[in-house]
Parts: C-alpha cells; sequence; structure tokens
C-alpha cells in the first residue's frame, strides 16, 4: 500500500515537472523535444504525458506532439527524442477571442490562405505567387506587412531564393489536414445546408 | 558551343530552377526534350564553362526528377489536395468564412512567462555580488618599464610556465589513466577530472582535452549526453573507426560540488 502511495505521489511530481517544463519557455523558441523530457521525467516519460494530457483536457488543452518529418505516422523511439512537444489549446478559437490576441480577420485569412497554398505546391511556394494570390482580396501594402508579420512570428519561413515554407509554428499549431479539407468542403457543405430543407419540405408535401 | 546553344541549355537550367523553387509543376516539364537538349550539346563542349553549364543541367535535370519523385509521395498521402481545386475554392470563399475555416484548425500555443519569489531572490544574490561598473571598467594603470630578460628556470619560478613540458604531462596523465583502469580500461569522466580543489578540476580537464585529442584516450558519450566516459588507448592513437566529433562538457562549479558530495 505505501508503496503504491509513494509511486502516486512519485507520478505526481512527475506531472508537475511536465507542467513546468512544457508551459514555461526554456528555449529562444516555445517547445520541449523529447529527450529533454526523457531526461527530466525518467524513462516513462511518455506516459507521464499521456496523464497529463488528460488532466488538461477539461480546460481545453492538450499535450501536441510535433515530428521534424510530419509524413511520419508511428514515430520509434529516436524520432520521439527529436520531436518537439508543446501545449496547444484542444478546440479552434471563434474570431472575437482571435481578435483579443491582437489578430485581424484580415491577418487570419491571409495566413490561412498562404498555408493551404503553400500545402497545395508540396510546402513550398514563391514569395511573389502567395503574394498575388492574397493581392486578389487584400490591398498590396497590407499583403507584404501581413507576410512579414508571419515570418516575423514563426508562421512562414522564406530562404535566399524568395520561397515560402510553413515553419515550427505553423507546424505545431495548424492542423493542416483539418484546414485543407474545411477548405475544400466549404461549398459542399452550404450545398447539404440548402438542400436540407427542401428535401424537409419537400416530404412534408409528401405526407400532406 | 555557340551563344545560341549555350542560351537553349540556360533555359533548361532556368527551367529546372523554376521547379525547384515551386513556380513550374514537377510533371509540368518534359525530360525527354531536356535530356535531348543535352545530348544534342554534350559533343560540342570544349571548354571549362561549356562543362560547367552541362554539369548544372545534367544536376537541374537529377533534382527535376527528385520532385517528381517527392510529388509521387505526397500524392499518396492524405494530406495531398488537388492544388487548382485548392485555389478554386479559395478564390470562391470570402475573407470571413476563410478565417473561419482557419481558427477551427488553429491550435495556439500556450506559454507562460512568470517570475517566482525565489529566482527575484537569486537575483538579488547576483546583484549583490556584481561589482559596479566603474570597477570592472576601471582603466588599468599602465606604467612605462623597461623591458629586461630571465631565463627559462626563471619563468618556471615565476610561475609562468609549467615546470615539466606539456608532453611531458601529457605522458604522466597517460600512464595515470592506465594505472587506473588498465590497457583499454574505461573510466566515468567525472571520476577522471575530479579532485578536491575545482581549480584542479579545471585543469585535469583541460589537459583531458589534449589527452584525447593527440590519440592518448577516447572519449565517448551516449545519445544523451547522460554517459561521457575515457578510454585509454594502449596505443597512441585515435580510434579510426570513431568519427571526429567534438564533444563539448561542461565542468560547472555546481556539479563539482555535487561530485564531491558523491
Amino acid at each position: 500500500m505505501a508503496k503504491r502511495v509513494r509511486s502516486e505521489a512519485g507520478y505526481a511530481r512527475k506531472i508537475k515537472d511536465a507542467v513546468h517544463l512544457l508551459f514555461f519557455q526554456h528555449h529562444r523558441l516555445p517547445g520541449v523535444r523529447g529527450w529533454e523530457l526523457r531526461q527530466e521525467l525518467g524513462p516513462d516519460w511518455e506516459n507521464v504525458l499521456e496523464v497529463l494530457d488528460k488532466q488538461l483536457q477539461p480546460m481545453d488543452l492538450q499535450v501536441t506532439r510535433v515530428l521534424d518529418d510530419p509524413n511520419i505516422i508511428d514515430p520509434d523511439q529516436a524520432q520521439l527524442a527529436d520531436a518537439r512537444f508543446y501545449i496547444t489549446m484542444r478546440s479552434g478559437i471563434d474570431q472575437k477571442a482571435a481578435k483579443t490576441i491582437g489578430w485581424r480577420v484580415d491577418d487570419i485569412a491571409g495566413l490561412a490562405v498562404a498555408i493551404a497554398y503553400i500545402i497545395s505546391k508540396q510546402g513550398k511556394a514563391p514569395r511573389t505567387e502567395v503574394e498575388k494570390l492574397l493581392q486578389e482580396k487584400l490591398p498590396g501594402w497590407r499583403v507584404k506587412m501581413s507576410i512579414d508579420r508571419y515570418i516575423q512570428q514563426g508562421y512562414l519561413g522564406e530562404d535566399e531564393k524568395g520561397v515560402l515554407y510553413m515553419d515550427w509554428r505553423s507546424r505545431a499549431e495548424v492542423d493542416q489536414k483539418q484546414l485543407v479539407d474545411l477548405i475544400l468542403s466549404f461549398g459542399k457543405r452550404k450545398e447539404v445546408e440548402v438542400a436540407k430543407p427542401k428535401l424537409e419540405e419537400h416530404t412534408e408535401e409528401e405526407e400532406d | 558551343m555557340s551563344g545560341k546553344k549555350r542560351d537553349e541549355l540556360e533555359g533548361v537550367i532556368g527551367l529546372c530552377r523554376a521547379v525547384q523553387a515551386g513556380s513550374v509543376e514537377p510533371f509540368a516539364v518534359d525530360i525527354d526534350y531536356m535530356l535531348e537538349v543535352i545530348r544534342r550539346y554534350y559533343p560540342e563542349t570544349n571548354n571549362l564553362q561549356d562543362f560547367c553549364t552541362d554539369a548544372a543541367a545534367i544536376k537541374g535535370l537529377s533534382q527535376v526528377l527528385q520532385s517528381q519523385n517527392d510529388w509521387i509521395q505526397h500524392q499518396s498521402t492524405t494530406l495531398y489536395k488537388d492544388p487548382f481545386l485548392l485555389n478554386q475554392q479559395i478564390q470562391k470563399m470570402d475573407i470571413s468564412a476563410i478565417a473561419d475555416g482557419f481558427l477551427k484548425s488553429w491550435h495556439t500555443i500556450v506559454q507562460m512567462e512568470q517570475l517566482s519569489a525565489k529566482t527575484l531572490a537569486g537575483s538579488l544574490g547576483y546583484w549583490t555580488d556584481l561589482i559596479p561598473l566603474v570597477e570592472r571598467w576601471k582603466v588599468s594603470d599602465v606604467q612605462m618599464v623597461d623591458a629586461g630578460t630571465a631565463t627559462l628556470d626563471e619563468v618556471r619560478a615565476l610561475g609562468y610556465l609549467p615546470e615539466e613540458g606539456f608532453a611531458d604531462i601529457m605522458e604522466s596523465f597517460w600512464k595515470e589513466l592506465e594505472a587506473r583502469v588498465g590497457k583499454d580500461g574505461r573510466i566515468a569522466y567525472w571520476d577522471w577530472i575530479g579532485a578536491d580543489t575545482y581549480e584542479e578540476t579545471l585543469n585535469r580537464s583541460y589537459i583531458t582535452v589534449f589527452l584525447v585529442s593527440y590519440g592518448y584516450a577516447n572519449i565517448e558519450s551516449d545519445r544523451f549526453g547522460e554517459k561521457v566516459e575515457i578510454i585509454h588507448n594502449s596505443e597512441l592513437r585515435s580510434d579510426p573507426v570513431q568519427s571526429k566529433l567534438s564533444i563539448p562538457t561542461l565542468v560547472d562549479y555546481e556539479e563539482w560540488k555535487q561530485w564531491r558530495k558523491g
């Protein structure tokens, strides 16, 4: 019994350590590498993170893992050691909340379009092309400023040839698959929404 | 090679670069045509510039093939969506709808910065020990003195030079290592460099660096840098199998105190 209590206390301490590591910024960039967590929390660090993730659920937070190669589905120990771990919001945020953290709807839409375009271009696209796309709906001066801001905040990266790619923050914060699916299903969703009441009306008429 | 022909080859290189930059789809280029251009002009290459252009074209072409391979791999992943379709959808959507879609898939990082009473107390201690700038940046009082000469023995007596030569020091360290761990034996890094005083520990770690560099011993570290070991070399050479890597080891005062406590 005493052994179990001791083990529970040990686990609670490890979860506390994990909170300190993940919530507070220790390096220039946020996030903690797997090997750092292993070093601090011991060999059962993955279980500790799993328990912490469950405990964070009611607060709408989660432990997010970002692998260097996003195509890896089942990472091995070495890949996990190199992965970065963050605490992120579990669900999305609404436009009102986004405004309170300093994002205009134009900025958010611009970032969404830039990311979606880069994803569709296999992860990299010339800055001029992204600017051209954004300029269709946003003023030119604003487009340049916005892209600079996305780069500065770590959402996009730009190499010496002027090619944009998704940087660490997009990889950590944006569910790429969900974003692309949402954009592609936009029209279809509307069609379904419009078609639904018509079908219901039709059924009612038939019943009459 | 004539200017026109070189232009054609440079056109091929330009096309390859456009594929690399992502402005042209990898499968939009005609590989057969590019190969044919390279083949056609290869017999006419007769100077360094022509060879360089030809090599650049072949390199570009191989990169296009690599991009085609990556493109196929990307298409087989769940992330692949037709770029044309995606662009059409983006054009159709208004700004608010795009923003809404993005917000649903945006999970912002939660991060905090906080000062604790403990941190503040520690910083206060540092502040107290900090020497004022006036003292730290004090201009040295340099005086003109007559230059003199000193013999090697005098310099040693003054402590500017060690009593024995550096090679002798390393030899004695090598022998000490052999006495402690035996030929080709291993010892934990801290157990090897650790001494009664911090200064002596630093000195031992300094000499150990040369011991390893000159092949008297090898150093090995595990993946996480938790376990660092010094290995005795029975023959004076560095391990040819071992890759030439620098292993930075921190000889921290706090760590030394911990080591002393055992």
